[in-house]
């Protein structure tokens, strides 16, 4: 067995906010994450619980209030702001909007902590931008003013100029938000190439969970009544994703490995048949509402075939020739 | 694959070379024209001592126009200067030199000066050494807030907690201003307004040699903080991931500004519109977004623009001269709006 390589690792660590003449405001408390180069790991928890002022103090924008951070075996209190930026790079949530900046130039700002005084690039860091562009496949975009791209390939070219820095740690702060769902698979995706080939690490927040789920090495789960940390797997067959939320209309469906909303149920209903017929009738009638039952006395029964559905009940027998119109019946 | 930067610094080049070349014609042109004409060869000949010229137009040429063209190429430079580094630190289009409170500073001391303590003393000393003890109130005014935006700024993190305080601190002073002027004299009140007015005429050969160092030490800084200033057009936070030392930076910037706006208030009075208006044009000029363009794009299409406004003050031929803050403001504003309607994004920073 092959020890196992820290990149990241959070001690005893409190964050919150200093407070002038109060007692400081502690957001979370005793976290103890570790994370491995070539790993992606997911921050999750609920809204407001401080996913972000965590990121913020790991990427050394604002001083915990105690414990410590320990990035490539160094302790972040002892490293100055140019050596930070050699070790770890950020992605914020902010969109950038600045005119008559390209995307090469974006791109660029990562060899910052590498330039002259001047900020001239040598050529050595123009191959290393090119590279960063084409690894987010923004190649054909590379002189587009940053005004004038997508959101999703604005967020691609934050990570290249994240790339750019060529740093072994990378933070993102919700990265997916604002994308639309093909956008955030993507996204995720290309992390996940990306901390696989460069072994990098990579730490984001995220609030779409079952993308993470499916796409990341850990999970950091932060929580009202604890933290937890572990593959996403764990974290289900430990019920950790249960505790998420106090909200409790939402829960974790530990065989479907989603989250749903808990619903107080209509009626009861069985249905028969087969195939993907059966399967996108259940997901229908889970949605409107309704508990389905295998062995108890339903209230009535649904028959799903290709293209038909027959509804029985006591009283009558109807026939449909689409979800929309059966579940239009129903009410 | 570096097609990029090639395609980009050859226009940048020709631009830059367009610009130094109508900057040499505008000063020739502000040497040459004035309320009094003197014949172009005259003008030359006044440069050598040992030719032909009458003393007066030596005198004239020498000791009034050519001091007066420097003060505007200075003037330019450094409020435009100021107002580009004040936009990019505050991610603001509206941010000019005086943003921080600056001139506010300097106008309470010629307020206090003028108004206050004048009627107090005699009249006399303040008209007799007025252009000197002008300058140093004014300026004193300037350094105490620029001291005061060094120390706030050191301490504070939050950068619209500073655009607030500068705001603020503008309003107070006009306030206390204001008091002063209802309780002066008819004549002490209109000595005030002409300094608020602004002038580049009364900066003499001796205040140069105050003014000229104290720019080029302010632009130094600027030019030192090149690289930094383009990170903070990301933000704070990306400026910080980038290696920049924002508060050490901030300071830095902030004492360039607060040198060179500071300064030229107290030579020339509150100079409005060209630390906001320039930087917006030399954005449209170059399309670039990069302060290692900008920077030197400011400070030569600044001097040109004050070289231009001193020109047309002069009302070429007249014995009389229009207050400079007026023209500054009746030449640009047309020339923002034309911007405005040409391309809508220009007032993004």
């Amino acid at each position: 067995m092959k020890r196992e390589k820290i990149n990241i690792e959070l001690k005893q660590l409190s964050v919150g906010y200093e407070q002038p003449g109060e007692a400081s405001l502690e957001v979370l408390k005793d976290i103890n994450f570790t994370a491995a180069p070539g790993e992606m790991v997911a921050l999750i928890g609920s809204n407001g619980i401080g996913k972000s002022t965590l990121l913020r103090t790991i990427a050394a924008f604002q001083p915990a209030l105690s414990g410590d951070i320990q990035i490539s075996a160094r302790s972040l209190n002892t490293l100055n702001p140019r050596e930070i930026a050699r070790i770890m790079s950020f992605v914020s949530t902010e969109t950038i909007r600045i005119p008559n900046l390209s995307v090469f130039d974006l791109v660029a700002y990562g060899r910052f902590p590498y330039t002259n005084w001047i900020g001239m690039l040598a050529d050595e860091d123009k191959a290393i931008v090119y590279e960063a562009i084409e690894k987010v496949g923004l190649n054909e975009l590379a002189r587009k003013p940053v005004m004038q791209i997508s959101d999703g390939e604005r967020q691609r070219a934050m990570i290249a100029r994240a790339l750019a820095q060529d740093t072994p740690v990378i933070i993102l702060d919700e990265p997916t938000a604002y994308l639309d769902v093909s956008n955030k698979y993507e996204i995720f995706h290309l992390l996940q190439i990306l901390a696989g080939e460069k072994k990098k690490t990579i730490v984001l927040s995220t609030h779409d969970l079952n993308i993470a789920l499916r796409e990341v090495d850990k999970l950091w789960i932060v929580t009202e009544t604890g933290n937890y940390q572990g593959a996403p797997e764990d974290a289900v067959l430990q019920g950790w994703l249960n505790q998420m939320f106090k909200n409790e209309h939402i829960g974790f469906d530990e065989k479907e490995g989603e989250f749903f909303f808990r619903k107080n149920f209509k009626a009861k209903v069985k249905v028969e048949g087969e195939g993907l017929p059966l399967i996108w009738t259940l997901r229908a009638l889970n949605r409107k509402g309704y508990q389905i039952v295998m062995q108890a006395e339903p209230d009535f029964r649904i028959i799903a075939r290709e293209n038909r559905w027959i509804l029985i009940s006591a009283e009558e027998e109807n026939e449909f020739q689409t979800i929309y119109q059966l579940l239009t019946f129903l009410g | 694959m570096n097609t990029l930067q090639t395609n980009r610094s050859r226009p940048d080049a020709l631009l830059f070379i367009g610009l130094g070349i109508l900057l040499v014609i505008f000063f020739i042109a502000d040497l040459l024209f004035g309320s009094i004409i003197i014949p172009v060869k005259q003008v030359f000949f006044a440069f050598f001592p040992s030719s032909a010229t009458s003393d007066s137009f030596r005198t004239i040429v020498l000791e009034f126009r050519l001091p007066k063209a420097l003060t505007a190429v200075f003037t330019g430079a450094a409020l435009s200067l100021s107002g580009l580094q004040m936009q990019t630190v505050f991610r603001n289009p509206l941010a000019g030199p005086y943003v921080l409170g600056i001139s506010a500073g300097a106008t309470l001391g010629v307020a206090l000066f003028v108004l206050g303590f004048s009627s107090a003393f005699a009249f006399g000393i303040f008209s007799s050494t007025g252009a000197w003890s002008l300058a140093l109130v004014a300026w004193a005014g300037s350094f105490l807030v620029m001291l005061l935006i060094l120390y706030v700024s050191a301490r504070v993190n939050d950068i619209m907690t500073l655009l607030i305080l500068g705001i603020l601190f503008t309003s107070a002073v006009t306030a206390v201003v204001s008091i002063l002027q209802y309780f002066s004299s008819e004549s002490m009140l209109k000595a005030f307004v002409i300094w608020t007015m602004g002038s580049l005429g009364s900066v003499t050969k001796s205040q140069l040699m105050v003014l000229a160092p104290a720019i080029l030490a302010g632009t130094f800084l600027a030019f030192l903080k090149i690289k930094d200033l383009n990170a903070f057009l990301l933000g704070e936070d990306y400026a910080r991931s980038l290696g920049v030392s924002i508060k050490i930076s901030r300071v830095i910037i902030f004492l360039s500004t607060s040198l060179m706006a500071g300064t030229i208030t107290a030579f020339c009075g509150p100079i409005g519109f060209i630390g906001i208006a320039v930087p917006h044009i030399c954005r449209v000029i170059f399309k670039t977004a990069n302060h290692l363009v900008l920077v030197p794009a400011v400070i030569l299409t600044g001097s040109i623009v004050m070289l231009f406004s001193d020109i047309v003050s002069q009302l070429p031929g007249m014995q009389t001269t229009l207050p400079i803050n007026s023209v500054t403001a009746l030449i640009g504003i047309p020339v923002i709006i034309w911007m405005i309607v040409k391309n809508r994004k220009f007032v993004s920073v």
